[in-house]
This record gives structure tokens, sequence and C-alpha cells, in this order.
């Protein structure tokens, strides 16, 4: 089942819709069920290789206009990691 | 030649002397000796490094004389015009620039000062016998112990193993650390115990059968904390963004290698009668070597303009450099295959002809295209930034200012006669966010066409112009029709890519390639230091048709006597022994009593009437 963090700050909202970005590009990729990937899991564990991961970051960017850090997949290594790390640094406005 | 970043190309061809003189060092009698014997080039490699040449990898901020990358690849072309067996084992000198991108100022003094005063040479320990490219996947371990760490496991294919001092290591640090746990260290051999790191035996190769080719293996081999070169879990980072660099210097191989075979081939083609008529001025054989000579024009406008572009728009070379990477090497032995047909079947003997150069030339380069990331590798790059550069492209069209950037660096990148800004390695990124220059600045480049064309200048040949426009409409046609494709379809991410997108990838170079000629063309047209050929631009013109004739049959055919200038051209670049370049330096030439030997052998050769041998 997914599983979406549920903060309680005012961060709450866009760290929801980028979990749940997050979570169906991820699972088109690697052509998998979105219900089976877990946030808190390492994308590794789902096959996410190095390239992809980038690649996924390119997408991040046009998606909220902005510029990331390329290598922000390895660094910050599981969707839960990846979105709050963005709303925190990056004041992000998700529509 | 007084653009002085070929200046130091020139010396060093008149240091080394005419290879097809015996007694040259490094002559392709001698080099074609060591090939055959299997004997790594000690001595040649000592004469480099007396000569001075190291100091050249080194940036000059760390104690080197290096500037420039364009001044790099030209130095490269003379070495592997010559032999890739030395130029290739000299040239793992390039892995230097890990150290000048990531080292401490300590680990970058003491590479330098290894480098210049005590020689020392390196080599790049990233593959693995069972892992291939998948540097993720690679087995060799780094564990965490007091004052260092414990390597474990070995590295195999790798080019100078054996005969090196220091080796660039990619070991995996943190088992559970996915893309950040893989680091790089900086190893110098003989601060290790020897009973604790071993040499894997020289490996047979079809051609470069002179090199170390071997491995190296570790068994709990104690390397100290000092030798960890950047943060700790970003080995992938740095190996990636090191081979954006090396990457595109590994077309200077290819394009040293081309001129040779080139220059053997006319050796031959100029002499050489049949029925009656010299081989050259039989109209099949002078359209093939024309056409081999414009595929090594192209391949110049790419790869100068990337070497360059490096100082430039760093940020995107993870696009640059997979096409120049893919394009160049590929089309240059497609080139030496094509340019093999005329010299017959002493393309194929390894004791005639100019020592049996051509299919020495022809046997080392065929691992360049393999080496630093294979075409596949590159093509695959391109493919899962295909996307993001369609986008991206879209997107500045409505943006005037990034535009007007664009223009600015495509200006700093092409023209010859511009001073380039520092590299900085650290501007180097894993991806290029959509931006390329080249393709992105197309619809300005057709801009300043237009604007030639009706400034009215005297010296413009205005029907050469004409065809350029719309040639160039051409590929804007063809990048538009491509981008909409990408845009629309399904996008495919890993290594699930469909052969499809492999021939869209390569479709890119090509249209890549295009505009590259046109900007060297339009930006140092009026260099005066590059000819009157160079000039007039008709050599541009046949370019950009013969790569659009890949994507239409039905281009208008381009003047016959167009083709005539290039072959003159490419005559007259082989009697006055200067590069086949849109930058023609001087070659070393022949002394004279070389030269009269020579002459006397043409003379022969000129009556000689025995039958091809079959190979049948």
């Amino acid at each position: 089942m997914q599983q979406l963090q549920n903060p309680s700050s005012s961060e709450a909202a866009p760290v929801l819709k980028i979990q749940a970005w997050l979570v169906e590009q991820i699972a088109e990729v690697l052509s998998i069920d979105a219900a089976t990937i877990d946030v808190h899991q390492p994308l590794t564990r789902y096959g996410l290789d190095s390239i992809d991961a980038v690649t996924l970051v390119g997408d991040l960017e046009d998606w909220l206009d902005l510029e990331l850090p390329s290598t922000l997949l390895w660094d910050y290594p599981s969707i839960e990691k990846a979105s709050a790390y963005m709303v925190e640094e990056f004041d992000v406005t998700v529509d | 030649m007084t653009l002085t970043q070929y200046q130091l190309a020139e010396k060093l061809e008149q240091a080394l002397g005419n290879p097809q003189q015996a007694d040259s060092r490094m002559s392709f009698q001698h080099t074609a000796e060591l090939d055959e014997a299997e004997q790594f080039p000690h001595e040649e490699i000592a004469w480099l490094y007396n000569w001075g040449l190291q100091d050249y990898y080194i940036p000059t901020e760390c104690g080197g004389k290096f500037t420039s990358f364009e001044e790099f690849v030209a130095f490269v072309r003379v070495l592997a015009r010559r032999d890739l067996n030395i130029s290739i084992a000299f040239t793992t000198l390039f892995w230097s620039f890990l150290t000048w991108m990531a080292g401490s100022d300590e680990q970058k003094k003491k590479l330098s000062h290894l480098m210049r005063e005590e020689h020392a040479a390196m080599c790049l320990s990233y593959s693995e016998r069972g892992h291939g490219s998948d540097l993720v996947g690679g087995s060799v371990t780094a564990t965490k112990v007091e004052g260092g760490y414990l390597l474990n496991g070995e590295k195999w294919p790798i080019n100078r193993a054996t005969i090196s001092d220091i080796t660039f290591v990619l070991a995996r640090t943190d088992p559970e650390g996915g893309n950040r746990g893989l680091s790089l260290f900086m190893v110098e051999k003989k601060d290790l115990n020897p009973s604790q790191y071993y040499n894997l035996p020289k490996i047979k190769t079809h051609g470069i059968r002179a090199a170390d080719m071997s491995g190296i293996g570790f068994s709990d081999c104690f390397i100290p904390d000092s030798m960890l070169l950047g943060k700790k879990g970003h080995g992938l980072e740095l190996g990636l963004k090191g081979f954006q660099i090396t990457r595109a210097l590994c077309a200077a191989f290819s394009q040293g290698a081309a001129d040779t075979t080139m220059r053997t081939t006319l050796n031959f083609a100029v002499n050489r009668k049949l029925y009656s008529k010299t081989v050259i001025d039989m109209p099949h054989a002078r359209r093939t070597l024309t056409n081999a000579f414009l595929d090594m024009l192209i391949c110049d406008c790419v790869n100068i303009g990337a070497a360059r572009g490096f100082h430039v728009a760093t940020d995107q070379f993870s696009v640059w450099s997979a096409v120049d990477k893919y394009f160049v090497p590929v089309t240059l032995e497609q080139v030496m295959k094509e340019t093999s047909v005329i010299l017959g079947s002493r393309f194929y003997m390894r004791d005639e002809h100019d020592s049996g150069v051509f299919q020495k030339a022809l046997r080392d380069s065929a691992i360049i295209s393999m080496f630093d990331g294979s075409s596949v590798v590159n093509l695959h790059v391109l493919i899962l930034q295909r996307r993001q550069l369609a986008k991206a492209r879209s997107r500045i069209q409505k943006k005037p200012d990034k535009l007007a950037a664009v223009q600015a660096r495509l200006a700093q990148s092409f023209s010859l006669s511009a001073d380039v800004p520092t590299f900085e390695p650290n501007r180097l990124e894993l991806i290029s966010r959509g931006a390329d220059d080249v393709t992105q600045g197309l619809e300005g480049t057709i801009a300043k066409l237009e604007t030639l064309r009706e400034s009215g200048d005297s010296t413009l040949d205005q029907s050469v112009l004409s065809q350029l426009i719309d040639l160039a409409q051409i590929i804007l046609e063809e990048i538009d029709a491509q981008d909409a494709l990408v845009t629309e379809s399904a996008f495919e991410h890993g290594h699930e890519q469909s052969f499809e997108s492999f021939e869209l990838a390569k479709q890119y170079c090509r249209l890549h390639a295009a505009i590259a000629c046109i900007l060297m063309w339009m930006y140092n047209r009026d260099n005066a230091e590059l000819g009157e050929f160079f000039a007039k631009g008709e050599w541009v013109v046949l370019s950009v048709h013969r790569l659009l004739s890949h994507f239409r049959m039905d281009l208008n055919a381009p003047a016959g006597a167009y083709y005539e200038n290039v072959a003159q051209e490419l005559l007259q670049l082989h009697a006055e022994d200067k590069m086949f370049s849109i930058v023609p330096f001087q070659l070393a030439q022949l002394s004279t009593q070389a030269a009269n030997t020579q002459f006397t052998y043409q003379e022969d050769t000129t009556h000689a009437t025995a039958p091809e041998p079959q190979f049948i």
C-alpha cells in the first residue's frame, strides 16, 4: 500500500504533493505498481539506478521550475527524504 | 602559425621529425617494430617527459602549463598520427584532471610534483571483470580502518595497470550507500605494501599491442586516509564528471590516426599509375578521398568546437562530450574503412608501404570508440537527456536574454581568435538541464547568416551563403521534427531504450555536427590564418550537405567544382606536409636526404605494374 508521509507542519501540502508526484513517476519509470512503493524505503531497492535518479531530478526541475542539485536523489535516497529536503531548502510551491 | 594555441603542436612536430623517415623518433618503422614485438614504448615515453610534455596536462595554477583544451587536442593529434601505443600510454596523464577537479591543495601539489619532477604515470582503475561499464555494481571494496582503508578486489582490464606509479581506484566504501557508497582514491603505488597488491598479466589485444593492458588486484591492501580524493561517497559523481573531460579528448586520438591513414593513402594515390592514369585522377578514388577529407573537416568542427566549448559551456558537457565521443571516432572509423579501398591490398600489409602503418592505425584506433564509455554508453547518455533538450529548446525561444547569452557563448566557443576563460572543472554537471547551445542557438545562427547575406559583403560568395542558409533551414526542420517526436513519445528511462531511440540519438549527433560546421565557418571566415579555402566556404556547404543526406535523399546536388576545390586543398596539404584540418598547421617535413630517397622510391612506384594480390 502507498504510504505517504503525513507531516504536521504547514509544509505538509507541498511535501505530500511532491511525494505523490515521485511515487507516480517512479512507478512509471520502473513499470511497477504505485501502491507497492513505500516512501520510506531507499529508491535503489526498487531498482532505480544512478542515471535514472539523475534524469528524474531533471523531470522534477521541469515540474517545479526550479534548479535542484542533480545528485538530489543520491543524497536523499528515499521519497520521504527527498521531498522533505526540497520543501525545506527550496521554498517549493506546488500548484 | 599565428594562432598561439597551435604553436605547441607545431613545435612538438618539429622535435619529433617526419615519421615516414626511419631515423626519426617515433617513426612508422620503429613504432611498428615495437607493436609487433608487443614492447611497451619506455624510451619514447621517457623522451616525452624529458621534452616536458607532461607540463601541458597540469593547469598553470597547479604549477603546469595547461591553459587550453584546444591546444591539448592539437598536440594529442601530433602524437596520435605517429603511434597510438605511445599517445594513449602517455595521455593516461589526463586522469590527473580528477585531482585538479577534486583534490586537496596538498594532493594537487603532490601530483604536480610527481608528474613534473619524477615523471610519474597513472592509470584509471574503474572497470572490473564482472561488471563492465556498471560502475555502481563494482565489487572492489575499501573498508574503513584506523588511519585509512583496506582495499580488496580486482580491477580489469586497465590500461597501464602495471607500468604506472599512481592508480585512481573507485571502490565501495559503504555497502548500503547506493550511489553515494563509492569513493575515489588516488593511490601512489610506492606507498603500498608490495605483498598487499598484485598485477594481472598483460592481455593480448587486436591493436595497440605494445600497450600495458593488464589489471591490478588488492588483498587487504592498506591505504592511508590521505589517498581519499574528494569527499567520501562522492566517487561515482567524480568518476562520471571525469569521463566528460576525457571523452571529448579521446576524439583527438582518432583524428591523429585518420590523418595518417589519409596521408599514407595519398602517398600511394598520387604516384600509383593504373591504366595510364594516377589513382588520384580516377573519379571514384578522387571523390572517395574528397568525401573522407570532408568527414575529417566535419570532425574538426565538432572536436575543436568542443575543446573550446569546455571552457565556455562547461555545464553542458554531459551532452557535448557524448556527441563528440560518439560522433568523431565512429565517423573516422568509417573514413578509414572507405579510404582503405583506394590503397587496395596494401592497407592490409604489416610490413609494406610506410611500414604497414595503415593496418596498424586501423587496428589501434578500433578501441577508441570503445574506451572511456563506448558508443552505446554515449548514445544512452544522450537518449536520457533528449526529452529535456527538446523541452528546453522550446522554452528558450521565448526568452530573448537567454538566447542572447547562447549566442555570446557560441561566439566564444567557435571563434578561434577569441580567448577562452580558464577551465573550471567544478562547473561540470551530471546533466545539462536541457541545454545545448549548438542546437538551441540555431535560429540565431540562421539570423546571422541572413544578416551576412543582406550585408552585400563583396568578400562573400553569395551562392555559398544562399546554399548554406537553405541547408540550415533543413537542419532546423529536422530538429523541430525530432523534438516533436521525442516530446510526444512515451519516455523510457533506464536501460530499456529501444533501437529507434539509439538511431534518433545518432541523428541528433549529426545535426549537432552540421551546426558546428556552420558555426566554425561563420565565426572564422575572416581569420586569414585559416586561408582562402576555409574562408570561401564551399567545404562547409559540402559538409552540411553530406550530413543531411542521412536525412533526405532529395537534396540538390552541390556543384561539382566544389568537390574539385576540396580535392585540390587535400592534395595541397599533402604536398606541403600540413595537417588535414580546418587549422592546417605545419607538420615535420622530410630531411633533404630522406626526401631524395623518397623521390627515388616514388619514381619506382610510379612505374609499378605488378598486379594486386587477390584476397579471396
